[in-house]
C-alpha cells in the first residue's frame, strides 16, 4: 500500500485491513459499496478526515467514526459525494415521476383533483422549483390537475433564499438555455431570478423531519422527495423520520430518497418499487398481517 | 385524532391516558397513532408492553418499538428483551434493531445476555456489542468465545470483532481456531478477523 | 477469482448481515466460476433482485429490518420474473419447524450453518443448473 504524500503534516499510512474495516463499516451503515477500484479515492478522503478531526491514527479516527462524534459520518459522506444542490439534480427520479409515478397517482383521482408533492429538505429551493419546471416541461397532463408543491426545510435562511428564487450559473447548469429564458429573468450580478408565478406557486415552510409536532401538520402527500438527508441521521432519528414520512403520505403514495440512500438502512415500513427510471418506495395501500 | 397538548399542571399520566386507551382500539390506524403519541412517555411502558404482546400489524409493532426506544430506560429495555426469544424471525429482528438504538441503556444487560442459556439469544446479543467502545466490546466477546460451544454463536462474535476487536482478542481467537479446526467456516472467519485486527494497528 | 474472459456460470445474490459470511460465500462461489453480488438484509435484497437478474438468491434468516422469511414472502408474491427466482435458505435455525416454514414460503432448499464451501458450491450448481 503506497503512502500518498500531499504535504500533510502527518503520514497516516492506512493499511489494506484498515481500509477493509472502513469500507465494511460504511457499507453496513449507509449501503455505499466501495470496491478495490476506488481504493486510491478512499485513501485520500480517509487521510483528509483523519487530519481534519485531529486524529493521531486510523484507529483513533475509526473509533470516532463509529460513535459518530461531531457528526463525523456527515462530514465523511460529504467528502465522498458531490453535495451541491442544483436544478434537475438526480433527474432520473423526475423522469420516473412523469413516466411512471404520476400515472399511478392520478389513476385514483378525478380530473381537476389535487396532486400534492413535497420536497423536504428543500434547501434553497432548487428541488421544488425543479419539480415544477419538470412537470410543466414534461407532463402532458400538468394542466388537468391541481398541483400543490410544498418545499420545507429546517433552515429559515435557506427558505428565505428559496422564496427569493435567485440563482447563479452553477445552479442552472443542467437547464437548457431555452428553459432558463422562459422561466427566469436575468438580474444584477449575473444571477437569474425564477418567475414570480413560480415563486408564488411553491409553498415554503419550516419543518423538522424528526419533530412529530411539525410533521403532524403535513398530510395526504402523493409524492415526497426526501433526498440526501436521512443518510446522516442516527438509527433512532431515521426510524422516527421514516414513521413521520409514512404518516405524511397517502396510502399508496411514493417517496424518493437520494441516489446513495436505501430504505434497507432506514426502515421496513415502505415497499420497494422498481420503475424503468428509478427505485422508489411506496407506503402500502393497506396493512398486511 | 385526539391531540392533547401539555400545559402547566397537567400530569404526563393525563397526557398519555387517552393514547393508552387507544392502544386497545380495533382499528390499526388508531393503534398506530396512539403508539406514536406515546413516544417518550415513560408512564406508558406497561401499556405499550401489553399492546405489543398482542399486536398483529407489523408497522404498528414498529411504532410501539420506536415509542419504547424514545423512552429508552431500563424498563423499556426489559419489555423488548423477551422478543429476542420469539419464534418469529420478524419479531427477533425488530427487537435487535430496537436495542441497537440504545447503546448506553443496553450496557448493563450485555453480560447477562451473552451468558444466556439460549444460544439464539447469545447469538443475537453479540450484535449489540458492535456499538460499544472497542476494548469493552472486545473484553465481553472474548469472554463469550472462551466458554462458547456453539459454532454459530462464536461466528457471530467473531464478525463483530472483525470490526471493533483490539489486539487483546488475538490469543482468544487463536485458541478458538484450534477448537473449531474441523468446523466449516470458523477457521476462515477467525483468519479474516485476526488479519483485520493485526493489520488495524499501525 | 473467476477468469474474466470466461462467462460466469450463473449470477448469485448472497443475502446475509454478516460480512464474514458474505465474504466466505463470495470467495467460494467466485472461485467456482459464479458471479456474486451481495445484500445485507431483505430490503436491499429486494432492491437488487428488482434491478438486476439473478439465477439464485442465497438468503439468511436473521437479518435486521427485513428477515429472510419476510423477504421470501415478498419475493414469491411479486411479479412473475422475480417470484420464481430460486432461493437457497441458509440459517442457524435447525428446527423442523423452521425448515418446514422455509419450504412453505417457497425456499427451494434449506441448509443449516455453518456450511462447508464444497457443500455450498454443490448446492448452488444444482439449483442453477451449472456444472461443477
Amino acid at each position: 500500500m503506497d503512502d500518498s504524500k500531499g504535504g500533510s503534516s502527518h503520514a497516516a499510512h492506512i493499511s489494506p485491513e484498515q481500509v477493509q474495516r472502513f469500507c465494511e463499516f460504511i457499507y453496513r451503515r449507509t449501503g455505499m459499496l466501495f470496491t478495490e477500484s476506488k481504493r486510491y479515492f478512499i485513501d485520500r478522503r480517509l487521510e483528509d478526515r483523519i487530519a481534519a478531526t485531529g486524529s493521531s491514527s486510523f484507529q483513533e479516527y475509526f473509533s470516532l467514526l463509529r460513535t459518530d462524534a461531531d457528526h463525523e459520518i456527515e462530514h465523511l459522506i460529504n467528502s465522498f459525494t458531490v453535495n451541491e444542490t442544483y436544478f434537475y439534480r438526480e433527474d432520473h427520479q423526475f423522469r420516473c415521476m412523469t413516466a411512471s409515478l404520476l400515472d399511478a397517482i392520478v389513476h385514483q383521482k378525478e380530473p381537476g383533483g389535487t396532486v400534492r408533492i413535497w420536497s423536504i429538505p428543500c434547501s434553497t429551493g432548487e428541488e421544488p422549483y425543479s419539480i415544477a419546471l419538470w412537470l410543466m416541461e414534461n407532463w402532458p397532463q400538468v394542466d388537468n390537475y391541481n398541483i400543490e408543491i410544498v418545499g420545507s426545510d429546517i433552515d429559515t435562511r435557506a427558505l428565505n433564499a428559496a422564496s427569493e428564487g435567485v440563482y447563479g450559473d452553477r445552479a442552472l447548469m443542467r437547464l437548457s438555455r431555452d428553459v432558463v429564458s422562459r422561466y427566469f429573468r436575468p438580474i444584477a450580478g449575473g444571477y437569474h431570478q425564477i418567475d414570480e408565478g413560480l415563486r408564488n406557486s411553491i409553498e415554503f415552510t419550516r419543518a423538522n423531519l424528526i419533530d412529530p409536532q411539525d410533521m403532524r401538520q403535513y398530510r395526504d402527500f402523493d409524492l415526497i422527495f426526501c433526498r440526501n438527508v436521512l443518510i446522516y441521521f442516527d438509527d433512532a432519528s431515521r426510524r422516527l423520520a421514516a414513521e413521520n414520512l409514512y404518516d405524511c403520505l397517502q396510502p399508496g403514495g411514493y417517496i424518493c430518497l437520494g441516489h446513495s440512500e436505501s430504505m434497507s438502512r432506514i426502515s421496513p415500513l415502505f415497499r420497494v418499487s422498481r420503475f424503468p427510471d428509478a427505485i422508489v418506495y411506496q407506503r402500502p395501500e393497506a396493512d398486511h398481517g | 385524532m385526539p391531540l392533547i397538548r401539555g400545559s402547566k399542571g397537567t400530569t404526563s399520566g393525563e397526557i398519555s391516558a387517552p393514547h393508552r386507551a387507544a392502544l386497545d382500539s380495533p382499528d390499526a390506524e388508531s393503534r398506530w397513532t396512539a403508539a406514536r403519541a406515546l413516544a417518550g412517555q415513560a408512564d406508558a411502558v406497561p401499556a405499550l408492553a401489553a399492546a405489543l404482546d398482542r399486536e398483529p400489524t407489523p408497522r404498528v409493532r414498529e411504532a410501539m418499538m420506536t415509542a419504547l426506544i424514545r423512552i429508552g430506560n431500563a424498563a423499556s429495555i426489559e419489555v423488548i428483551l423477551p422478543y429476542l426469544r420469539s419464534e418469529d424471525a420478524g419479531l427477533r429482528a425488530a427487537a435487535i434493531e430496537a436495542l441497537q438504538a440504545l447503546p448506553d441503556a443496553i450496557a448493563p444487560f450485555m453480560a447477562p445476555l451473552l451468558s444466556d442459556d439460549d444460544s439464539d439469544v447469545r447469538l443475537l446479543a453479540t450484535e449489540l456489542a458492535r456499538n460499544m467502545e472497542a476494548s469493552e466490546a472486545t473484553r465481553l466477546l472474548c469472554e463469550l468465545i472462551e466458554r462458547e460451544h456453539h459454532p454459530n454463536v462464536c461466528a457471530a462474535a467473531i464478525d463483530v470483532l472483525t470490526e471493533v476487536g483490539t489486539p487483546e482478542a488475538l490469543p482468544t481467537l487463536e485458541k478458538c481456531a484450534v477448537r473449531f479446526a474441523a468446523t466449516p467456516f470458523l477457521p476462515f472467519a477467525i483468519s479474516v478477523a485476526m488479519s483485520r485486527i493485526s493489520g488495524a494497528e499501525s | 477469482m473467476a477468469d474474466t474472459a470466461t462467462p460466469a456460470k450463473a449470477r448469485v445474490l448472497v443475502v446475509d448481515d454478516s460480512s464474514l459470511v458474505r465474504l466466505y460465500y463470495r470467495t467460494a462461489l467466485e472461485t467456482a466460476g459464479f458471479e456474486v453480488k451481495q445484500a445485507i438484509n431483505g430490503i436491499e435484497a429486494m432492491e437488487k433482485v428488482l434491478s438486476e437478474s439473478f439465477d439464485l438468491v442465497i438468503v439468511d434468516v436473521n437479518m435486521p429490518r427485513m428477515d429472510g422469511f419476510t423477504f421470501l414472502r415478498s419475493l414469491r408474491s411479486g411479479a412473475a420474473d422475480v417470484a420464481t427466482l430460486p432461493a437457497l435458505m441458509i440459517s442457524t435455525e435447525s428446527g423442523v419447524q423452521d425448515i418446514a416454514e422455509a419450504r412453505m414460503l417457497g425456499a427451494n432448499f434449506y441448509l443449516v450453518k455453518p456450511v462447508a464451501e464444497a457443500e455450498l458450491v454443490r448446492h448452488v450448481c444444482v439449483l442453477t443448473g451449472a456444472t461443477l
